[in-house]
């Protein structure tokens, strides 16, 4: 924690986007710290939108890993410059 | 993908499916309330399949000496928890460097530590979280998961089944279905193909849609030493998860371009490090905390050295092609996991 590595100064676009009848956020854009986790994204969310179960997918497809890093997802998922988030209250894509 | 030869089930494939890891699972002290304590439970744990899968195994051994409360099963290796979601043989390859059998684990049914662990639900959670890595294997390959979603519940109980039981027939027959298929030795061109599209980010999804027969789904586990080691019985421990880092989807030829490819930063001469952001890619969680300049981030670690490579509990020899490699020894959620220990010099690790 003490000094920055390289890693966490890179930041990634991730673009959040409710799906169903999930309350659309205020600011939909946030940038993020590559190293950090997708865990840290659906903490995000539950905080935002006070709810303890929440879905979360990439690109409407898939639920990653929490444990899966922000800079790896978007290397691998992220187009436009960003990483498409989107979040349901109930189950969207299975 | 070339079609029907692949099918059957090959020999390897077979191999890979009975693989199991025998685990002499030791009840943690703080749970046994009976005297004498209960024997340690000896099972033969699938590689392919999961830890928390192993309750109805086990909970009979244990199940008269507990505490009171609410089972919530998870296992240590040398005080590290063990991280549920990732296969058993992945588990027993990465942090088990002298392979021990049987290997000696520490069960918990109670103190769940959810400031550590994803949280599990048993099965349930297991199997939710099998298939969305098919499906995130699915979006690599595809670039969407609709084959995956598609599936009719009957097929997907079927499927989800058939990893349960270790049943290779019935897995076959289903994720035929899926149409995911197999990769074959024509890497070389689709991946300059990536690598030129996706110099620019906002080719990337284009890029993947057109070559998306080209690209694979990898999970690489690299754990990096500084100290040099002759033997793996002298092989510094993994104590904590932050020193392993996982990255996702590749592409290649031989198994070793393949991981040099992943790994860039690692192998800074290697090609393919063009890969849109991959020179940051795997330095996620990295340990080189005390770097001083901010821009520094892209700064080769030069002479890595690949100190052991084990795909499957195999050790492979590394000029074998990796569409070998990836279609014999894939797991059944279409990822290839790689356990990598690299030895970088030690100015290297400080920088």
């Amino acid at each position: 924690m003490a000094a920055e590595s390289p890693s966490s100064v890179r930041k990634v676009v991730v673009h959040l986007r409710a799906t169903g009848d999930a309350p659309i956020l205020k600011q939909s854009k946030f940038k993020i710290a590559g190293a950090d986790k997708f865990a840290k994204v659906i903490d995000f969310l539950r905080r935002q939108l006070h709810r303890e179960t929440l879905f979360v997918y990439v690109n409407s497809a898939f639920s990653p890993n929490p444990d899966e890093s922000i800079i790896d997802l978007y290397t691998n998922f992220g187009f436009d410059g960003k990483l498409v988030v989107n979040y349901a209250c109930s189950m969207a894509w299975g | 993908m070339s079609g029907a030869a692949t099918v059957s089930a090959s020999e390897a494939h077979k191999l890979v499916w009975e693989g199991s890891v025998p685990l002499l699972i030791h009840l943690h002290d703080s749970e046994v309330t009976t005297l004498p304590p209960p024997p340690p439970a000896l099972v033969l744990a699938p590689r392919l399949g999961y830890l928390p899968l192993l309750i109805s195994e086990l909970k009979p051994y244990f199940s008269s000496t507990l505490p009171p409360g609410v089972d919530t099963l998870w296992f240590e290796y040398r005080g590290l928890p063990l991280k549920w979601y990732i296969p058993t043989g992945v588990l027993f390859d990465l942090l088990c460097v002298e392979p021990e059998r049987p290997w000696n684990l520490t069960v918990h049914f109670r103190g769940y530590p959810s400031n550590l662990l994803l949280p599990c639900e048993g099965e349930d959670s297991v199997k939710w979280s099998f298939i969305n890595s098919l499906k995130e294997a699915a979006y690599v390959t595809k670039g969407n998961c609709k084959n995956v979603m598609n599936m009719s519940q009957s097929d997907q109980v079927e499927l989800w089944r058939s990893v349960l039981n270790g049943n290779l027939e019935s897995y076959q027959r289903v994720s035929s279905k899926l149409k995911l298929g197999t990769f074959e030795d024509e890497y070389t061109e689709n991946i300059s193909a990536v690598s030129t599209a996706s110099q620019q980010n906002s080719g990337e999804a284009d890029a993947a849609a057109q070559v998306k027969s080209g690209r694979i789904p990898v999970r690489l586990y690299v754990w990096t030493v500084t100290e040099d080691f002759d033997d793996l019985e002298s092989a510094p421990q993994i104590d904590n998860w932050d020193k392993v880092h996982s990255f996702g989807a590749g592409k290649y030829f031989s198994l070793n371009d393949a991981i040099k490819s992943l790994l860039p930063e690692y192998f800074p001469g290697s090609s393919f490090d063009n890969l849109g952001d991959a020179s940051t890619k795997q330095s996620v969680g990295d340990e080189r905390e005390n770097t001083c300049d901010p821009d520094s981030s892209s700064l080769p670690l030069e002479n890595a050295e690949i100190k052991l490579v084990r795909i499957q509990g195999i050790e492979p020899c590394l000029e074998i092609p990796f569409s070998w490699v990836v279609n014999n020894l894939m797991n059944p959620e279409y990822f290839l996991h790689i356990c990598v220990c690299l030895k970088v010099s030690e100015a290297n690790a400080l920088q």
